[in-house]
């Protein structure tokens, strides 16, 4: 390890696991759920956490899950595409778009919306919502609401929907993105998230230094990789945790892109957990029409669902990797498809490097790669077994 | 009056766009140029996103067969929000050999209201503020 961070500590605090990186090395340790995070992790690391200043020390955390959100547009080539683009790079997870032309007939959504953004029209266009908008955000359970549309709509809006923050548009006047506001907005609620939840928030005892998601740390290391992994360009980098399932894809692999800022770019799949997210994982799981395929190829049935242990786990981690690839795949028409047949590696991450082995891993890909997009094609597998990944961006000049 | 045009499918060409753009900004026009390679779900979505008044497709390969059978469903999905919308489109529209005699009504079916095979762009162009002319008195 570098020398660069021999004076640093870095910990990535997960749903399951937290990981302690010095320049020793990476501990990890299973999660107390009895206790609280701080505890948990002061107790079992307490004496390393010591040794260290609060400057130096970095934390990142993917255990609050992320933010869902909701998009409420007018159209799908224009206030739905930038808006649903601009949340996927500020970090935010779970993303239900809405087409207002259709919101009548749209089903509310159960599950707390932490943020609702709404958005539609050039500037000089008015008139755009009328009362359906407020009947359906009446029905729905979210914390806030963001107006990024058309400027002549806004008062409109703010006089009919309580705490409705408005940011300029995210539509040019040219009909081109304009993605700063929105991002900026977003972030910080993503942030403001992460030092909501009372776990987290005691972390700040330990670190004078911003708390960042896990994705986006992951995000930042992936032009490093090389510097410790054999990984052929493109790939991608899959991260089976606890409550998300996150893909970070190189742009080689999608054909388009209106924000070109980084090389790399992420999805993150709050639902796709294998523990905190189980049930939505098995219900996601349920819902395709291959898995019982899949399992029989596994030799189990679908009373794997309902046992537990370790048997259970490792098959859950299985159809979490042939979910995640079958929805950035041509398989499912989604916000992404990406070119997985010009992939030359996938990079494993996350708690499943600790519980599968890498023929496991291979033949769920092998099996993906025959069923749904029926070539022979096998990219090289590659498994990141002691959780470097997620140190390498503290390690720009790392040998 | 706001006018949404671009050349649709897989039409590249970009020097006809142009001289559109530049004629119908001329006229004085407020214009959003969707450029070459545009679907036809964005012509609509962008008419829907600016309050157009006339959305203005060119093709020039033909294209515009393939791509244009389409008008009456799309306009169907977004009920009365397009009613006064007007639909024109110009250029080379089929492949091959064909007459105006043959290729207008069947444009006209598809969902346009005017419809311009083969014909001068200055000539369309008048013609357009014609049609408007008159639709407003």
């Amino acid at each position: 390890m570098s020398k660069s961070i021999n004076n640093k500590l870095l910990i990535d605090v997960g749903s399951t696991y937290f990981k302690v990186c010095t320049v020793h090395g990476v501990q990890q340790h299973f999660r107390d759920f009895n206790k609280d995070i701080f505890d948990d992790l002061t107790y079992k690391c307490g004496d390393i956490i010591h040794n260290y200043h609060k400057d130096d020390v970095h934390v990142c955390s993917s255990a609050n899950g992320g933010l869902s959100t909701l998009i409420i547009g007018i159209t799908n080539s224009f206030s739905l595409k930038y808006a649903t683009n601009i949340a996927f790079n500020s970090g935010i997870n779970i993303i239900d778009t809405v087409l207002y032309k259709e919101i009548e007939q749209t089903s509310i959504p159960s599950d707390l919306i932490d943020v609702v953004i709404v958005v539609g029209g050039i500037d000089s266009v008015s008139s755009i919502f009328d009362k359906k908008l407020f009947d359906y955000l009446e029905k729905i359970n979210y914390s806030n609401i963001v107006y990024v549309g058309s400027e002549k709509e806004a008062p409109y809006l703010k006089e009919n929907i309580e705490n409705l923050v408005t940011l300029p548009n995210i539509i040019t006047n040219k009909l081109h993105v304009e993605e700063e506001n929105l991002k900026e907005y977003l972030t910080n609620l993503y942030q403001a998230d992460i030092m909501g939840k009372e776990d987290i928030k005691h972390l700040y005892d330990i670190t004078s230094n911003q708390i960042y998601s896990t994705p986006y740390i992951v995000n930042k290391t992936l032009p490093l990789i090389d510097s410790k992994f054999k990984v052929a360009n493109p790939y991608i980098l899959i991260d089976i945790g606890g409550a998300t399932t996150d893909i970070h894809y190189s742009k080689d692999l999608v054909d388009e892109n209106m924000v070109t800022e980084n090389e790399y770019d992420r999805l993150v799949f709050k639902k796709l957990g294998v523990y905190k997210s189980k049930e939505s994982l098995i219900f996601a799981a349920k819902n395709n029409e291959f898995v019982y395929e899949l399992l029989a190829h596994l030799k189990v049935t679908e009373n794997i669902f309902d046992e537990s242990g370790e048997k259970a786990t490792r098959i859950l981690m299985q159809l979490a990797i042939f979910l995640v690839l079958c929805k950035v795949s041509t398989y499912r028409k989604a916000y992404v498809n990406l070119k997985l047949n010009a992939l030359n590696s996938l990079v494993f991450t996350g708690g499943i490097t600790k519980v599968l082995k890498q023929e496991e891993i291979e033949d769920i890909v092998s099996f993906f790669y025959k069923k749904i997009l029926n070539s022979a094609h096998n990219p090289t597998i590659v498994m990141d077994n002691n959780y470097d990944i997620w140190t390498l961006g503290m390690n720009p000049e790392k040998n | 009056m706001k006018v949404v045009t671009g050349v649709v499918g897989n039409d590249i060409h970009v020097v006809a766009n142009r001289l559109i753009d530049l004629s119908l900004q001329a006229r004085g026009f407020e214009v959003f140029n969707l450029g070459v390679n545009t679907y036809l779900e964005e012509f609509v979505d962008a008419v829907i996103e600016t309050n157009a008044d006339i959305l203005l497709i060119s093709s020039l390969n033909g294209e515009a067969e393939g791509w244009c059978r389409e008008v009456k469903i799309l306009k169907s999905k977004y009920g009365n929000l397009l009613d006064d919308v007007v639909f024109m489109i110009g250029g080379n529209l089929v492949v091959g050999s064909g007459t105006a005699d043959d290729i207008v009504p069947r444009f006209k079916n598809y969902g346009f209201d005017l419809v311009f095979h083969q014909v001068d762009l200055n000539t369309g162009l008048d013609a357009l503020e014609e049609f408007m002319k008159e639709r407003n008195t």
